[in-house]
């Protein structure tokens, strides 16, 4: 039997604002586009931790997008702003680590731009089949005490 | 008189700079060694595996590990001293997250193999037959005591301070011991015992320490300097920003702040400011953020192996 082929995985922070609205107008609008993302509404790109990116790939995610709103847009004046200097400098990190950076993706979407959205999900499972998929080296064992790091949101 | 507690030191991969942060105590420690018995430490008394391997399980009150795990020896080594101990420490910041030699793990087992035979160290037995005398296996990767054995407790630091180390004999001999898992450092960050004062609270430029005589009262991270005060654990009285040296993190990170990396990555989106926000300022935040050398070895420098699973395969 042949094996099936590669889907990549994707998760998707979505502002409420702008790139969650964009995604469901994608979808009011019935634009076909691969199902391979699950989206997380957020109230801004902003609030999207480095952590829960790497929560994402730990989780077995092959690739992350974060959608805020254009330049000038945000809700909350400069939460965009942030997340820009934030996947940049998490790039750097991951390309450090020997995780491809173009697996974090970052994109500005209106509420209006349905038709950019799926644009950009054709564009990136595009670019993650090709990447193909993600293997993060697990750990031989989990340590066997109680843990002595506490991670956050545990 | 009751017998005195039996206490244990051991290093793994360590530089033996904790062995020696003991001193520090100054006259305190001859306190502590009076009321101690000391059953094994091979930098200050003549013990063999052999002496340890006939101890009793559970006789030895604590087992002190510094050192990352690096060869199959000192895996051996460190369940040995589990079995005989009623608790075991991570004794500094390479046996509680890896350390310094934890960075090792950005290159395969076989590309620093590959460089160390090439300086003339051969891991292998020479010609002619196994020797016992051979160096142990080297591990695929480094990794933290947690990682290998159950962990009583934690002194952080490199080496750890004073303070903390009192802090843990404290306990120990008083017997009030705190719960298990605990970090002998506190919970709040670093800035909170630093001295100097926030101003800006933004990160206009990067600079490198030796690039800078910083201002002797101003934040490090006003001044350009990557300081991880704002995610590491409080507990050694700021002594580097005392000294005009940012933070290096070797306390490891606060209970909330979790990955320490992730979390200056977000610390640092939110401070940096190349001009007025917006899109005319993106080339300059980007060359801003670009002066950061090596963000990984920066932010990790006493933690991968805790808390980087590397993707990176052999160069060979």
């Amino acid at each position: 039997m042949a094996e099936a082929p590669f889907e990549p995985k994707i998760v998707a922070f979505l502002c409420r604002w702008c790139a969650g609205a964009g995604a469901d107008l994608a979808g009011t609008s019935r634009i076909a586009y691969p199902s391979n993302a699950v989206p997380i509404r957020v109230n801004c790109s902003g609030r999207v931790e480095p952590e829960w990116v790497m929560e994402a790939f730990r989780s077995g995610a092959d690739g992350v997008l974060i959608g805020g709103c254009h330049p000038g847009d945000c809700h909350y004046v400069s939460g965009n702003y942030k997340t820009r200097r934030r996947v940049y400098l998490l790039r750097k990190v991951l390309a450090e680590m020997g995780i491809e950076p173009e697996r974090v993706r970052l994109e500005w979407v209106s509420a209006t731009e349905g038709a950019k959205y799926a644009r950009v999900m054709k564009e990136f499972v595009a670019e993650l089949k090709k990447l193909g998929p993600l293997s993060l080296e697990r750990k031989e064992k989990e340590p066997t005490a109680a843990p002595v790091l506490p991670r956050v949101g545990s | 008189m009751a017998a005195k507690p039996k206490i244990a030191v051991y290093w793994t991969g360590g530089c033996g700079g904790c062995d020696v942060s003991f001193l520090e105590l100054g006259v305190a420690l001859l306190d502590v060694l009076a009321q101690i018995e000391i059953v094994f430490w091979p930098a200050l008394v003549d013990t063999k595996r052999a002496d340890v391997e006939s101890f009793a399980p559970r006789s030895i009150a604590a087992t002190l590990v510094n050192g990352t795990l690096r060869t199959e020896e000192n895996v051996e080594m460190v369940h040995l001293l589990r079995e005989k101990s009623q608790l075991v420490v991570a004794f500094g910041a390479c046996a509680y997250q890896g350390g310094v030699p934890g960075l090792a793990n950005l290159a395969s087992r076989e590309d620093i193999l590959h460089r160390m035979s090439t300086n003339g160290f051969h891991p292998t037995p020479p010609p002619g037959g196994e020797r016992e005398d051979a160096p142990p296996e080297l591990l695929p990767q480094a990794k933290s005591l947690a990682d290998e054995i159950a962990v009583d407790y934690v002194v952080p630091g490199c080496p750890p301070m004073p303070p903390l180390i009192g802090l843990l004999f404290d306990a120990l001999l008083s017997g009030d011991l705190p719960a298990p898992s605990h970090v002998f450092a506190h919970d709040k960050a670093l800035c909170e015992e630093c001295p100097r004062t926030r101003e800006d609270r933004v990160l206009s430029k990067v600079v490198r320490p030796h690039e800078l005589i910083p201002d002797p009262k101003v934040c490090l991270l006003d001044q350009g300097m990557i300081c991880m005060g704002p995610v590491i654990r409080g507990g050694c009285g700021a002594a580097c920003p005392k000294a005009g040296m940012p933070c290096t993190g070797c306390v490891g990170p606060t209970p909330n702040a979790g990955d320490p990396g992730l979390a200056m990555i977000s610390a640092l989106g939110s401070l940096v400011r190349a001009g007025e926000e917006g899109p005319g300022a993106f080339a300059a935040e980007d060359k801003l953020l670009d002066a950061l050398v090596d963000p990984l070895g920066t932010f990790y420098k006493y933690s991968l192996p805790a808390y980087v699973r590397t993707g990176r395969r052999s160069n060979r």
